[in-house]
């Protein structure tokens, strides 16, 4: 039993891998769904981002920060110096990569709750600080008509990533499969089991040779990144931002209750929650209470905690694993 | 003009520390962060808001009507908390910061998105001598802020129930050798601070303005008086309220109101930086 299981999960993979590549071609007009997906995918990336630092046991309350500063310092590159938005987007992670950098040199002590504490009230201070500098980020007004995804045209073939929902879907899940590879490494490789030693004991760890800040430092890094790559994303696929919008509660949460409603030991656990997650909220609960549907979230992630803390996929596993012995 | 600011600032730091009152018992008899406390806070500011708008109740007859019902809010969190596995901090702050989405989006639901506001009725004391004016609404924070911190006091402090919530903070493994029961311990503790969220709903409510997502700022005022002062004692968190109302008071005058959130999660960072012990009196062992 246990030693046909790694034969079967690349073909599994796989598979999913073909359907979810697949399927858009057949569903010709199902825009509605070409968009939910899609932004499944990036809610996917969005907890992968935020997994990989949670992966060292720190979980941050304040991912909004590097979220939001992505957005505005995408929006704002844009804006003054007219770059593409796919440089633009970079030049968002960079911020969030910055801010990172800050929360390494201020919060390298913290851990547990105080860290979580840290993190959730450093979020104030880069969104009181753009809600109040009027004359350079628009204030509290933010910016509306944030040109979309230029289109790209490659070998003849025009992907109108902005224009085309279907190819904006495909856009989605190539950005959410390379996160989710660079997840999955810090999870299996000989890096990720330094971030796991750590997570469990960061003394013990030390003591067999991990260097405990130094992967500590990538991880926050790396997550940083790439959660302001995200934010300089979700702006230019939205079109209007402000700091109410990219710096809320609502989005440092988001991660946090995917992957964990996920499972936040599992590669594909934050990927999980999200795929499972947002389509019932935007299909059921969206159209059921249209204005406190986020709630679900909330809901959710108590249930989780109580319930299930190692995630729906773990849970689901050990399941199968009694129903079949 | 120095007596008004000193007013002001009175008026807002007794607001804040009856709001960190019941954070801090909470949190210290059970170590259950509770993340939704501004929620709580804003729920019974609406319901205050509902009952004095739609059924005409007066303001303070709403006061103990709100208390009554965060007292079974808080007492239902207790039995949601209490199954909460370990690490106990880490997994009530993030099961109490979903809990806070939950709220949020119920106020959201029933109340919108609008401003609502507690009307004052009545004129404000003017001081002519000194030349400055206290509404009621100041009047009537410093009053209630005053009392329910005193209360408060004489309970930790002067009574035997006091001294076994005291020795629960302190430690709750050698109260339980000691023979304290201490589930029954944070049951009160729960009680008593939904009481006190109670309270300070409806003066919410009149004091500012009554938003669904303000009540993180409420939540990082509580924690940020609890850290300063200590879990459970009752008067440093009254210095801590009043020293942190002068501050902001301070930073509205010079910087102007939208900076306001700015100077509490600035605060709140140095103060977690300051500490690195914890903030529970004489802990067994350092968290990791």
């Amino acid at each position: 039993m246990m030693k046909r299981k790694p034969d079967l999960s690349p073909v599994l993979m796989l598979v999913l891998l073909v359907l979810f590549l697949v399927w858009p071609l057949f569903a010709k007009e199902a825009v509605l769904y070409f968009r939910v997906m899609g932004m499944a995918c990036f809610y996917g990336a969005l907890a992968f981002s935020w997994n990989l630092y949670a992966l060292t046991g720190a979980i941050s309350l304040g991912h909004a920060a590097f979220f939001g500063l992505g957005a505005y310092g995408s929006v704002l590159a844009n804006h003054y110096w007219h770059i593409s938005p796919y440089l633009s987007i970079l030049l968002g992670g960079l911020m969030g990569a910055v801010y990172g950098f800050f929360w390494n040199i201020t919060f390298r002590n913290l851990r547990g709750a105080r860290f979580a504490l840290a993190t959730l009230a450093s979020v104030e201070i880069p969104k009181v600080i753009i809600d109040n500098w009027d004359t350079f980020t628009f204030g509290s007004l933010g910016l509306v008509g944030i040109p979309p995804l230029p289109s790209l045209e490659l070998g003849g073939a025009v992907l109108a990533f902005g224009k085309s929902l279907r190819a904006q879907y495909y856009f989605l899940f190539l950005f959410m499969l390379l996160i989710g590879c660079i997840h999955k490494r810090a999870i299996t490789s000989r890096w990720g089991w330094a971030i796991r030693s750590i997570r469990e004991d960061e003394v013990a760890a030390a003591t067999l040779g991990v260097d405990v800040a130094g992967t500590r430092f990538q991880a926050l890094m790396l997550s940083a990144f790439l959660t302001g790559l995200c934010g300089g994303l979700y702006v230019h696929l939205l079109g209007l931002v402000e700091p109410a919008l990219v710096f809320s509660l609502h989005l440092s949460a988001l991660p946090l209750v995917l992957s964990i409603f996920g499972g936040r030991y599992q590669f594909y656990g934050p990927l999980l929650g999200a795929l499972i997650l947002y389509p019932v909220d935007q299909f059921f609960f969206h159209s059921w209470v249209p204005v406190g549907h986020a709630a679900l979230y909330g809901l959710v992630v108590i249930a989780a905690l109580l319930f299930f803390p190692r995630g729906i996929g773990a849970w689901v596993q050990q399941r199968m694993k009694y129903a079949w012995n | 003009m120095l007596l008004q600011f000193l007013i002001n600032a009175l008026s807002l730091g007794s607001f804040y520390a009856l709001v960190a009152l019941g954070f801090s018992l909470i949190f210290g008899v059970t170590r259950a962060f509770n993340l939704a406390h501004g929620e709580l806070v804003l729920l019974s500011g609406y319901l205050g808001y509902a009952l004095s708008k739609y059924l005409h109740v007066p303001f303070l007859l709403t006061l103990p009507i709100c208390m009554l019902c965060l007292l079974f809010v808080a007492l239902l969190l207790h039995r949601l908390l209490r199954r909460v596995q370990e690490p106990i901090e880490l997994n009530t702050l993030v099961i109490t910061f979903g809990l806070a989405l939950v709220l949020q989006n119920c106020m959201l639901l029933f109340f919108s998105a609008n401003y609502r506001l507690i009307p004052c009725t009545g004129a404000p004391f003017e001081l002519s001598w000194a030349q400055c004016t206290v509404t009621r609404t100041q009047a009537m924070l410093i009053a209630l802020s005053l009392l329910a911190t005193a209360l408060v006091y004489i309970l930790l402090w002067k009574t035997f129930l006091g001294k076994a919530l005291r020795a629960t903070i302190q430690d709750p493994e050698a109260a339980r050798l000691a023979g304290i029961h201490v589930g029954r311990m944070s049951l009160i503790a729960f009680g008593i601070g939904g009481m006190l969220i109670g309270l300070a709903g409806p003066l919410y409510g009149r004091t500012a303005y009554l938003h669904p997502f303000g009540g993180t700022e409420a939540t990082l005022i509580a924690i940020i008086i609890t850290i300063f002062a200590g879990a459970g004692r009752v008067r440093s968190i009254l210095l801590g309220g009043w020293l942190l109302g002068s501050v902001e008071s301070l930073a509205i005058f010079t910087l102007g109101a939208s900076w306001r959130d700015l100077v509490s999660g600035v605060l709140l960072i140095v103060l977690l930086l300051l500490t690195p012990e914890g903030w529970l009196p004489r802990q067994a062992k350092p968290s990791r």
